[in-house]
């Protein structure tokens, strides 16, 4: 099954996230032994996304370090700001991609 | 580091002193599942899929028989920790190569209140490479009795 965009842009965050703290998590005594092993998965997903919705990624990425955020009870857990219930109704099917009308990020609805 | 006080991010529908699994693999699901039917975790196959990226980084299994399965996702919105005991031990392909018994699962947000993440990790780590408390884990049996360990009470 081809997953859906936002799916992808959900994993792709996820690794992101992983490589910013492979450092921190390799002092608490962690071994990490396969960094080049996940650049490369990191790349390989990328690839499989849209380029415009990857150059969008990257540039809220770039601009507010967390490009997509959990909304949960309606509420955006990037900025607090509560969503109109319209939109949640849509946004937790996953099919079409929303964002934030105050802080910008990309939504993704937890409940 | 800071030690923190872990008995918060611990839920008694988190807690399995009975995991059935016999790999690596099914272990990791078995634990998230319990996320899954708590309703912590909407889109299993998205933390899944994350969990098994952290795996290709390096095993989180640490030696003397414990793994701590960890990560960030934007699929949950608090950080919560699952444990997990197997009674016969699993392969976890740890760093010492030894079966795993005791399994905590670690999920965060993509940003956290006060950035606790780490220093949970952190805190676990130090717990459990305390002998004394890792064969009190072996024995646990429920919830309250693990929480007591837990909290070094
Ligand atoms: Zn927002």
């Amino acid at each position: 099954m081809v997953k859906k965009d936002l799916e992808l842009l959900v994993s792709l965050q996820d690794i992101d996230l992983m490589i910013e703290e492979v450092g921190d998590v390799e002092k608490l005594g962690f071994s990490v032994t396969g960094y080049s092993e996940l650049r490369k998965a990191r790349e390989e997903l990328a690839a499989s996304i849209s380029k415009p919705l990857l150059f969008r990624y990257e540039r809220l990425r770039a601009k507010l370090k967390r490009a997509i955020v959990p909304v949960k009870n309606d509420i955006c857990l990037g900025c607090f700001l509560r969503q109109p219930t319209a939109i949640g109704v849509k946004g937790r099917e996953d099919e079409q991609i929303f964002t934030c009308e105050n802080c910008g990020r990309m939504l993704y609805w937890l409940d | 580091m800071q030690r923190i006080d872990l008995t918060h991010y611990f839920k008694d529908n988190l807690f399995s002193n009975n995991i059935k699994a016999n790999s690596k693999q099914d272990a990791i699901a078995e634990l998230l599942d319990m996320f899954v039917e708590s309703k912590y975790i909407r889109n299993r196959e998205i933390v899944l899929e994350m969990l098994h990226q952290r795996e290709t980084l390096g095993s989180t299994g640490i030696g003397k028989g414990v793994a701590i399965p960890h990560g960030r996702t934007t699929a949950a919105s608090d950080v919560l920790i699952a444990f997990g005991k197997s009674e016969k031990g699993l392969d976890f392909n740890a760093i010492d190569h030894k079966p795993v018994h005791l399994f905590f699962m670690v999920i965060a947000p993509p940003n956290d209140d006060g950035n606790v993440y780490l220093p949970i990790l952190g805190s676990l780590v130090t717990i459990l490479n305390d002998k004394k408390n890792r064969d009190a884990l072996q024995k646990v049996e429920d919830f309250s009795q693990f929480i007591s360990i837990i909290s070094g009470d």
